[in-house]
C-alpha cells in the first residue's frame, strides 16, 4: 500500500515537471504562455489570447514589447501587477497567501490516503482473515470455475 | 477514546460546510459587485506619465501634482466615449460649483475630435494631456474611459471611479473623499 | 386564463408536496400501512400538476403571449419555434420550474418501480423528495414566479441574447437538470438509509442504477455545454473553468466516485457509509451549483441575472438539505455496520484510491472556484483563479485515476494475485510505450504531448487486455464468442465508458498540442495554405436572417482530395436586442476541424481581421464523452439493475 502511495506521488510529480517544462522557449511560445495567463480586465472571464477586446490588444502589445526587450515572464507579470493588481493573474501568484490554493490538492490527497489507512488498520484489529488457499485448492478451484463457464 | 474520535469524524463533513456558509453569507450581505475592482496604486503616488500637448491648452504633468493646496481630479475621457458625455455636465458643475481642479487626459483619441469637443462645450479641465496611444495610461491601470482619479495633496491617489460621474457618485463618493482629504492636515 | 390556471396547479402541487413529505413521515413514525401506501399516489398527482403548469408556461411561449412578464422579457415573435419552446428555460424562473417537473417525474419513477421495496424504505425516500420538492416550489411561488402577467404589454417581445439561439444550448439544460435531480434521488435514498439505521443489499442494488441515470445525463449534459461553447463562443476552445462550467463539473466528479464506490458497496457489503456521505456531498454540489450560478456572488460569462435576495433564498435550501442531511450522517453514520475487509491491493482497495482522487479532484475545483471568495472575506484583496492553476493542479490528479483504470478491472476483490497482473501490466506498458513514441516521432510533439497520448493509448491497451482476457483470448473461437455474448453488459458498459475516456484525452491532447492558429489580416481573392487545405477569401455580402443582419465572409475551401466546400463566418447585428455576435464557420471532420471567424474590415481595400483554427481530431473530445455516456446507458441495460431483479415480494 506505501508503494502504491509513492507510486501515485510519483507520477503526480511527474506530470507537473512534464507540464511546467513546456514553458521556457521562443519568443512567440513565451508571448502565447503569458497571454493565456492573463486576464482581458474588461472582459467576463477571458484571457489575453481570447479577447479583441480594445484594452486586451493593448495589453498584449505591452507584453510583446516586453519580451522584446528581453524581459522574463515573471518581470513583465509583475508590471501588470503593480498596476492592475493581482486580478490581472489568471494564474495565482505563489504566495503565502495562495499556499493553501496551490497546496490544496496534494493535502486533499494526504487526507484522503490518511483516512483510508485508519480504516483499514482498524479493520485487521478486530476480525480475523480467513487463510489464502494452496495451490493445490487453487487448481481445483480454477477447474471447476472453467468447467462452469460455458 | 479510540470509539470517541470516531463518532467525531464524522461531523467534519458538517464542520466544513458550516465554514463554507459563513463565506458565503458574508458575499451575500456585502452585496459587493465581484467584477467591482479598487484600483491597485490606492495611496501610492500618482505615477510618472509623458503626454503630448493639445493644441493651445496647458498641459497636464505630473509637476500638477506636487506641493498642492488642493485635493484634485484627473479624468481619462475620448470624443467618441458616450458616457463621457454624460459625464460632462457633473463635472462643469463640480469645477464651478465646488471649486475642483480637474485634469483631463484625452484617451486614444483623434485630436481634431477631441478639440471639437471642448470647442462645442465648455471645458472643464484647467489642463489636458494628450495620451495618443493608450500606453501612458495602462501606469495608471486604466480599463477604459471614463475613469476619474481622486489626488490628494501629496500627490497620491485616494480613490479610482470607473465609468462616468452622475449625480450620484458626485454627491455620495467624490466630494465626500474630497472634503476629506481637504480636512486632513499635511 | 391558462397562465392563472398554471400558477394554480402549481401552489396545488405545493400543498402536495407538503402532504407527501408530512404523510410517509408520520406514517412510519406510527407504523401504520395504509399512510406509507398512500403515499405513491400523492406523488404522481404531484407529477401531473406540475407537467400541466409547465405547459401552460410553454403554451404562454409558443402563442407568444407578451402579457406573460416572462414571456415579454425572454421571447420574440419572430423567434424559431424550437428556441421559442427552449426559451422557456433560457431564464432563471423558467429553468426552476423544468427543475421542478424533472424531480416530481423522478419522484413519480420511484414510486412505480418501487413498488416491491421495503415500505418504510420507501416511504422515507418519497418524503425526503416531497420535502425537496416543497422547497423549490416556494422557492418559485415566492421569489421567481414565472406566471407574472404585466398589465400594459408591449407589442412584441424584448428579443433576448442571440447567443442562446443554438441547438445544443436549448437542449443541454434539460439533460443537466435530469442530472442534478437524479442525484436528489440518491440524496433521498441516503437520508432514508440513515432515518431507517441500516444499510443492507436492497439499498444497494436500487441507488446503483439511480446514480448511473443522473451520470449519463450529466455527462451528456456537459457535452452539450461545452460543445456549444466551441461552436458559438468563437475562440476555438471548448473547457474555461468558468464558475458555471465547474458547478456543473464538481456534480459530476462527486457522481463518478459515487458510481465506483456504489460498485464496492454492492459487490462486498463495504464502504457503506462513505458511499452515503458521497450521495449527500453529490446532491449538496447541485444546490451548490445552483446557488453560484443564481447568486451573483462570482464574476462569469454565463450566469443568470445574478439577485442576492434569490442567493439568499437558495444558502437557505442549502443550509437546510446539505446541513441537513450531513448532520443526519454525523450523528447516526458512526452506527452503521461495516462491512468486510479486503486487503489494500485489490479491486476494492484499487476503487477506493479511485474515489479519493476523484474526491480530491472534486474538492480542487471547489477550492479553485471559491477561492476569491475566501480571500476577499479573509484578506480584503481580490485574486482570480483562472484555467492555468486549474490545468496545472487537476490533470496531475487525474493521471493516477487513468493509470490505475486500465487495470484495475484485472485486479481480483478482496486480495488481489499479483503474479499474472506484473506481467500484463508490463504488457500494457510497452505496447503504450510503442504506439505513444511512434506517434511523437512521426508527428513531433511535446512532453506533455507524449504525457497525453500515453495515457489514452495506456487506456485504450490496458481495458483491451483486460476484455481479451475475460473472455479468454486463448481459448477456441468458439469458446471466445459464447464468453463473449455471455459477458454481462455492465462489462461492456464499463469498458466502452473506460474507452470514451481515452478517446476524450485523445481528442484535448491532440487537439491543442498539433492545434495551427493563423491570425492574420486577409485580402480579397488571397490564399492560405494549412495542412492540405487551401482557403480563398472570396468575398463578402450582407445578409439578413429572421431577427438579425450580417455581414457575411465566404471562404472556398479545397482539400488534398480535391473536395470542395464553402463557408460562411459572420458577424451579426440583431436589432431588438442591439448585439453583435460573431458566428464562427466550422467545418467539422472526424479527423479536423478548420474555424474560422471573421473579425472587423481593416483601413486597407478589402482587407479584414480573420482567425483560422485548425484543431485535429477535436471532435474526439465528444465522441470521447458521448462513448462514455453510452457505456453507461449499456451498463443500466444490464439485467441486474432492472428494479425487482432477484427481490422477493414484500
Amino acid at each position: 500500500m506505501r508503494s502504491l502511495i509513492k507510486f501515485i506521488f510519483f507520477f503526480f510529480i511527474i506530470t507537473n515537471s512534464v507540464l511546467a517544462a513546456d514553458s521556457s522557449g521562443p519568443k512567440d511560445k513565451v508571448a502565447y504562455e503569458l497571454y493565456k495567463e492573463l486576464r482581458c480586465l474588461v472582459c467576463q472571464n477571458q484571457s489575453l489570447l481570447e479577447s479583441n477586446a480594445p484594452l486586451a490588444l493593448d495589453l498584449k502589445k505591452v507584453v510583446m514589447d516586453k519580451i522584446e526587450l528581453g524581459q522574463s515572464k515573471s518581470e513583465i507579470k509583475t508590471f501588470l501587477v503593480d498596476r492592475y493588481g493581482e486580478f490581472i493573474l489568471l494564474k495565482p501568484k505563489y504566495s503565502i497567501q495562495n499556499f493553501l490554493l496551490w497546496l490544496g490538492p496534494i493535502f486533499f490527497l494526504l487526507i484522503g490516503f490518511f483516512i483510508t489507512f485508519a480504516f483499514l488498520k482498524k479493520q485487521s484489529v478486530y476480525k480475523e482473515e480467513p487463510l489464502p488457499l494452496t495451490d493445490e485448492e487453487e487448481n481445483s478451484l480454477k477447474k471447476i470455475l472453467d468447467n462452469n463457464v460455458s | 477514546m479510540k470509539n470517541k474520535l470516531k463518532y467525531f469524524y464524522s461531523y467534519v463533513p458538517l464542520i466544513i460546510f458550516s465554514i463554507l456558509v459563513l463565506f458565503f453569507a458574508r458575499q451575500l450581505i456585502l452585496k459587493e459587485d465581484p467584477s467591482e475592482l479598487p484600483s491597485a496604486l490606492l495611496d501610492e503616488k500618482f505615477p510618472s506619465i509623458t503626454l503630448s500637448r493639445l493644441a493651445d491648452y496647458e498641459l497636464f504633468s505630473n509637476k500638477n501634482l506636487m506641493d498642492t493646496d488642493n485635493p484634485s481630479l484627473v479624468n481619462i475621457w475620448s470624443s467618441w466615449c458616450v458616457p463621457c458625455k454624460v459625464e460632462h455636465e457633473f463635472l462643469m458643475r463640480m469645477r464651478e460649483e465646488h471649486n475642483i481642479i480637474i485634469y483631463g487626459i484625452n484617451y486614444k483619441d483623434n485630436k481634431e475630435d477631441a478639440l471639437k469637443v471642448l470647442d462645442l462645450n465648455d471645458n472643464p479641465f484647467y489642463a489636458i494631456g494628450v495620451d495618443q496611444d493608450g500606453m501612458q495610461s495602462i501606469n495608471l491601470g486604466v480599463y477604459g474611459v471614463p475613469e476619474t482619479f481622486i489626488i490628494d495633496r501629496s500627490g497620491n491617489i485616494r480613490y479610482r471611479h470607473v465609468g462616468p460621474i452622475l449625480e450620484y457618485d458626485m454627491e455620495k463618493i467624490i466630494l465626500p473623499i474630497i472634503i476629506k482629504i481637504k480636512q486632513e492636515k499635511l | 386564463m391558462i397562465i392563472e390556471l398554471g400558477h394554480f396547479l402549481l401552489a396545488l402541487a405545493l400543498s402536495l408536496s407538503i402532504f407527501q413529505f408530512l404523510l410517509p413521515a408520520v406514517g412510519v413514525k406510527f407504523n401504520s400501512y395504509s399512510m406509507m401506501k398512500s403515499t405513491s399516489i400523492i406523488a404522481y398527482m404531484s407529477f401531473i400538476l406540475v407537467l400541466f403548469s409547465f405547459a401552460s408556461l410553454v403554451y404562454a411561449y409558443i402563442t407568444s403571449d407578451f402579457s406573460v412578464s416572462l414571456v415579454a422579457k425572454n421571447s420574440h415573435s419572430l423567434k424559431p419555434l424550437l428556441y421559442k419552446i427552449s426559451g422557456v428555460w433560457g431564464n432563471h424562473e423558467g429553468s426552476l420550474l423544468l427543475w421542478v417537473l424533472i424531480l416530481t417525474f423522478y419522484s413519480a419513477a420511484v414510486a412505480i418501480l418501487g413498488r416491491r421495496l421495503p415500505l418504510k424504505l420507501l416511504s422515507l425516500v418519497l418524503s425526503c423528495q416531497g420535502l425537496i420538492a416543497a422547497a423549490f416550489i416556494s422557492f418559485i411561488l415566492f421569489t421567481s414566479n414565472p406566471f407574472v402577467r404585466i398589465f400594459f404589454p408591449n407589442a412584441e417581445g424584448e428579443g433576448f441574447n442571440p447567443i442562446l439561439q443554438d441547438f445544443g444550448l436549448a437542449i443541454h439544460p434539460p439533460f443537466l437538470y435530469l442530472g442534478y435531480v437524479g442525484l436528489s434521488v440518491t440524496f433521498s435514498f441516503s437520508i432514508a438509509a440513515l432515518l431507517v439505521g441500516k444499510v443492507d443489499t436492497i439499498w444497494v442494488k436500487w441507488v446503483r442504477p439511480w446514480t448511473l441515470i443522473a451520470w449519463v445525463f450529466l455527462t451528456i449534459g456537459i457535452a452539450l455545454g461545452s460543445w456549444w461553447a466551441y461552436r458559438e463562443l468563437g475562440w476555438g476552445g471548448w473547457w474555461f473553468w468558468d464558475p458555471v462550467e465547474n458547478a456543473s463539473f464538481m456534480p459530476w466528479l462527486a457522481a463518478t466516485a459515487l458510481l465506483h464506490s456504489s460498485i464496492v458497496a454492492e459487490k462486498r457489503d463495504t464502504l457503506k457509509a462513505w458511499t452515503i456521505l458521497l450521495a449527500i456531498i453529490a446532491f449538496s454540489f447541485c444546490l451548490l451549483g445552483t446557488f453560484i450560478v443564481r447568486s451573483g456572488v462570482l464574476v462569469s460569462v454565463h450566469a443568470f441575472a445574478s439577485d442576492p435576495s434569490r442567493g439568499l433564498y437558495i444558502l437557505l435550501l442549502l443550509v437546510f438539505f446539505t446541513g441537513g442531511g450531513l448532520a443526519l450522517f454525523a450523528k447516526r453514520a458512526p452506527y452503521l455496520k461495516s462491512g468486510s475487509l479486503f486487503k489494500p491491493l485489490s479491486r476494492e482497495g484499487a476503487l477506493v484510491i479511485n474515489n479519493i482522487i476523484f474526491a480530491s479532484a472534486a474538492a480542487t475545483v471547489l477550492l479553485g472556484t471559491l477561492y476569491p471568495i475566501f480571500i476577499d472575506a479573509i484578506n480584503n484583496s481580490k485574486v482570480s483563479v483562472g484555467p492555468p492553476y486549474f490545468e496545472a493542479v487537476f490533470i496531475p490528479l487525474m493521471v493516477p485515476a487513468i493509470l490505475l483504470c486500465a487495470f484495475s478491472p484485472m485486479l481480483s476483490w478482496k486480495r488481489a494475485i499479483m503474479d499474472n497482473i506484473i506481467e500484463r501490466i508490463i504488457a500494457v506498458f510497452i505496447c503504450t510505450l510503442f504506439l505513444a513514441s511512434l506517434i511523437i516521432i512521426i508527428y513531433g510533439g511535446s512532453a506533455s504531448a507524449f504525457l497525453g497520448l500515453f495515457l489514452a493509448f495506456w487506456l485504450i491497451c490496458g481495458t483491451l487486455y483486460e476484455f481479451l482476457i475475460k473472455v479468454g483470448v486463448k481459448s477456441s473461437f468458439k469458446t471466445f464468442t459464447q464468453r463473449a455474448l455471455n459477458l454481462p453488459r455492465s462489462a461492456y458498459g464499463m469498458s466502452i465508458a473506460h474507452i470514451g475516456v481515452a478517446v476524450f484525452i485523445i481528442g484535448a491532447t491532440v487537439s491543442s498540442a498539433w492545434r495551427i492558429d493563423i491570425e492574420k489580416p486577409i485580402i480579397l481573392g488571397e490564399k492560405i495554405i494549412v495542412k492540405d487545405i487551401e482557403l480563398t477569401f472570396k468575398g463578402i455580402k450582407k445578409v439578413e436572417g429572421p431577427n438579425w443582419n450580417a455581414d457575411r465572409g465566404e471562404f472556398e475551401i479545397i482539400k488534398s482530395s480535391g473536395a470542395k466546400y464553402l463557408l460562411y463566418p459572420e458577424r451579426r447585428f440583431y436589432p431588438a436586442s442591439e448585439v453583435n455576435t460573431s458566428e464562427p464557420a466550422i467545418m467539422s471532420g472526424i479527423f479536423s476541424d478548420l474555424y474560422v471567424v471573421l473579425g472587423e474590415s481593416l483601413q486597407e481595400e478589402d482587407s479584414y481581421a480573420f482567425r483560422i483554427y485548425y484543431s485535429p481530431f477535436i471532435s474526439w473530445i465528444w465522441f470521447g464523452i458521448m462513448l462514455m455516456a453510452m457505456g453507461g446507458i449499456l451498463s443500466l441495460s444490464d439485467r441486474k439493475h432492472r428494479l425487482g431483479y432477484g427481490l422477493k415480494k414484500v
